[in-house]
């Protein structure tokens, strides 16, 4: 029953992978590599591709973004790299992501350790969050050559990608292996520690040259009319229990409405009809128009047959059923399920971290903080909030506490 | 559906259509040619037949393929050599062929070792009831030097072994030339001294096609070891159609009958053939790697060229560009084309560009803003490099200008074709 939630859709084959590598038009000065938030550079991997190279390719991949591949399988491709490919001129992008994931398969097959610990510089950076920025800044910091100290309030690593992101679209055992790797690089991790409780900020910049909060966005928002409800649950507490017990959760409901139309909703849909449950219903605030999923993750959940209802914000509830407004139109919906799912956004837990939070980033651009030893990155950190993103702030705070500290650019 | 004549007569037989498959694995029994003629091939050079004392002992595995990007069988290579069948079995074949297929036109390949063994062979085939006889001189992995390429190569041989096939049958008699050689007319000479009718040409191109870098080993591995043999497919066409051309163009050959071999796959490779000199056609490569069922497409297709071109017999067709094939000394050079470039068909990739500058001469200049190429013509040559690279067809011949000091009118120059204005 649980197999098609765990089972990732089938990767390249040596064979396949050249014949999307030979579709990609190698351009000069390519508008893909141009578009990664990450510079991960597709033109250059893609060429390695073509060009039977895949070590080349995977230390391309690699030597740019820690998490190479999570983001092969949970970038929103369609909004960086493909929607700049030329390709598009002709028929339809390259698939990026598909060859990315064949290249950081290669590598994971070949067990090839590309990221190299830099020499020791005698200082040290703890990290408060091991979600992706967290991990992509200690690797940054681990290869310039600072040792590094990872905290963790959870008991495993990863944040949204282990706790959140259904098994069918990220395995576990991939997040594994990228954060072991980066362990092996040298990172130290310490689980079940929550920064402000356990240990003191103060205690941690006493005794690191730099501390960055990563904490991420990583609890529930509830609206007030659903508090206290035994039929609703949060999409991040769902997704967390579906994927720790990989798929053989006890109490699979007959129907479920769920609430929200970004990508976490879309998660939550596919889980529950991946799960059997029969009719799932997902109610949007925003029109198709102004949808916040991705194209991908919404056309997988439309094709999963969950029924998509959009420009509906919800006006009551009474028990297990949940009455709608239209939002531009007279009219009012109401639906009867065995359980409510709300994936209407996370909020940040900064709590005792001295940082300030306002609408879940802080209120200025950049990743310094009042403290000269603080800084920001992730998901509190302006900018995007996807994987590809924290992997980018993840390296520009690194280059940034790396030229307060040393005095160095790169 | 087009209904076009597609005979051909060659060397006094006449073939319902051009398309033979070659002898090699693809008709090796009865069975194998029976199906290759329900599907509509107008004849067979069934597998290379050899004298009854030499003993055929394959290696496994016995083949490789040359891959590029995405693209299988580019180059194919084979280590298979004659018939493994008895030479009983084998003639039974041609003989159950001919009876059951009258119209259809059954080709013996033979190969001896000696005089005697090519005579004896020749009679045989022909008691068998074979149309016609194709003397194989040209196998480039026998596993004796007394057969195969390295007699194809000395034109004595070829005359006498010739001379031998002529005393022991009267049949039509093509020799099969090998490629591994730097000029074909001495040996095709030396066959048509010896009586034969016609050539077939070309055998398979002596190669390696790839190394293990593991194990250092050429591929396909026998326990261990490798060894060079005889490549063909689609990678061989152009050696193909050059040895073709010149056989034509030879003097005293113009007229020479040939079968045409050389990794023909499609319509337009067989028209080529045909346009160079060839009047049959003979497939195997492309028929091991998608079936005898290619033959629907290729007859098909040339139907529509014949329509195209407004002829209703492929004689019409046969060497008709030789005369469009000249010395190099010969070209005008008197003039050059630029290209132009369709910024509505652009994609902006900027290949042309790149192209231009590291394998031509720096004439495309390229605006990294709107990403789209121009020309400059004070550098262009007129290579036409920019249009190879092209991959969505925006680049195709523009103004003609003659070089500095040069009669003539450049608009008369004729540079356009198929390949430079379509995509």
């Amino acid at each position: 029953m649980t197999k098609k939630y765990e089972t990732e859709a089938p990767g390249y084959t040596m064979t396949t992978v050249m014949e999307e590598a030979a579709r990609c038009l190698l351009c000069h000065d390519a508008p893909c590599s141009q578009m990664c938030p990450a510079h991960t550079d597709p033109g250059k991997f893609i060429r390695s591709v073509r060009f039977r190279n895949l070590k080349g390719a995977a230390e391309t991949v690699r030597e740019n973004n820690a998490m190479g591949a999570i983001c092969a399988r949970v970038c929103p491709t369609e909004k960086y790299c493909e929607l700049a490919c030329s390709r598009t001129g002709i028929d339809k992008p390259i698939d990026i992501g598909g060859i990315q994931r064949f290249v950081t398969d290669f590598e994971q097959q070949a067990e090839m350790d590309i990221l190299q610990k830099g020499e020791s510089n005698g200082k040290s950076i703890a990290i408060v969050g091991s979600g992706p920025a967290g991990l992509q800044t200690a690797t940054t910091m681990l290869e310039r050559g600072y040792s590094v100290d990872i905290y963790e309030k959870s008991e495993k690593a990863g944040g949204y990608l282990t706790y959140g992101i259904p098994e069918y679209r990220l395995p576990a055992d991939i997040v594994e292996y990228e954060i072991k790797r980066i362990i092996n690089l040298g990172a130290k991790m310490h689980y079940n520690v929550t920064i402000g409780k356990d240990i003191t900020m103060d205690e941690l910049k006493a005794s690191n040259d730099a501390v960055v909060v990563a904490v991420g966005a990583s609890e529930a928002k509830v609206l007030p009319m659903f508090e206290g409800n035994d039929y609703v649950e949060s999409a991040v507490d769902f997704l967390a229990r579906v994927k720790e017990a990989k798929g053989n959760i006890k109490d699979v409901p007959a129907s479920a409405v769920v609430i929200g139309g970004g990508d976490v909703a879309m998660d939550v849909s596919t889980t529950l009809k991946r799960l059997d449950v029969e009719h799932v219903t997902d109610v949007v605030y925003e029109q198709f128009d102004e949808f916040r999923a991705s194209k991908k993750e919404l056309a997988g959940t439309q094709r999963e047959g969950v029924t998509i209802v959009d420009g509906y914000v919800p006006e009551s509830v009474d028990g297990n059923e949940v009455t709608f407004k239209a939002r531009n139109m007279d009219g009012k919906l109401t639906i009867k399920a065995d359980k409510i799912i709300l994936a209407i956004g996370q909020q940040v837990n900064a709590d005792n971290l001295g940082i300030n939070i306002e609408h879940g980033v802080v209120p200025y651009t950049g990743y310094k903080t009042d403290d000269p030893k603080v800084f920001v990155t992730g998901d509190i950190a302006q900018g995007d909030q996807t994987v590809v993103w924290a992997v980018r702030k993840g390296k520009e705070v690194a280059d940034l506490i790396d030229s307060e500290l040393i005095g160095g650019t790169k | 559906m087009i209904k076009k004549d597609l005979s051909v007569d060659f060397l006094g037989v006449h073939f319902e259509n051009p398309f033979l498959l070659s002898s090699s694995p693809v008709d090796n029994c009865y069975e194998m040619c029976a199906k290759a003629f329900d599907e509509g091939w107008g004849g067979v050079v069934f597998k290379t037949i050899g004298p009854k004392n030499f003993e055929v002992d394959e290696v496994s595995p016995r083949f490789d393929e040359l891959t590029k990007e995405g693209t299988p069988f580019v180059g194919f290579k084979n280590m298979e050599q004659i018939a493994e069948h008895s030479l009983e079995e084998n003639l039974h074949d041609l003989k159950q062929l001919k009876e059951n297929y009258p119209d259809k036109i059954v080709v013996a390949s033979i190969m001896g070792t000696n005089e005697q063994d090519w005579e004896e062979l020749a009679q045989l085939v022909t008691e068998a009831k074979a149309d016609m006889i194709e003397m194989n001189l040209s196998c480039p992995q026998m596993t004796s030097h007394e057969m195969g390429s390295d007699v194809g190569t000395n034109p004595e041989l070829v005359k006498k072994y010739c001379a031998a096939v002529k005393r022991g049958s009267d049949l039509p008699m093509m020799a099969k030339m090998t490629p591994n050689i730097t000029d074909m007319i001495p040996a095709a000479k030396a066959s048509l001294a010896g009586g034969a009718e016609g050539i077939a040409t070309i055998n398979t191109v002596k190669s390696i096609s790839n190394i293990d870098l593991e194990k250092r080993v050429a591929l396909p591995i026998v326990n261990g070891k490798s060894s060079i043999s005889g490549f063909s497919g689609k990678a061989v066409k152009p050696i193909a159609l050059r040895f073709i051309q010149q056989l034509r163009v030879a003097a005293g050959l113009e007229q020479l009958p040939i079968s045409g071999i050389g990794g023909i796959e499609t319509w337009q490779d067989a028209a080529e053939f045909i346009l160079l000199g060839a009047t049959t056609l003979q497939v195997t490569t492309s028929v091991m790697q998608y079936g005898y069922r290619i033959v629907e497409d290729m007859k098909n297709g040339l139907m529509h060229y014949m329509e195209d071109q407004g002829v209703d017999h492929l004689s019409e067709l046969i060497g008709s560009a030789n005369k469009n094939i000249v010395p190099a000394e010969d070209l005008d050079r008197d003039y050059k084309v630029y290209p132009k470039i369709d910024w509505d068909k652009c994609i902006g990739c900027g290949r042309c560009y790149v192209s231009c500058f590291d394998g031509a001469h720096q004439a495309i200049t390229w605006d990294p803003k709107t990403r789209r190429p121009s020309v400059d013509t004070s550098k262009c040559v007129g290579c036409h490099l920019c249009n190879l690279v092209c991959p969505v067809g925006a680049i195709t011949t523009g103004e003609k200008v003659m070089k500095p000091g040069r009669k003539g009118n450049a608009e008369d120059k004729q540079v356009e074709s198929v390949r430079l204005t379509h995509f």
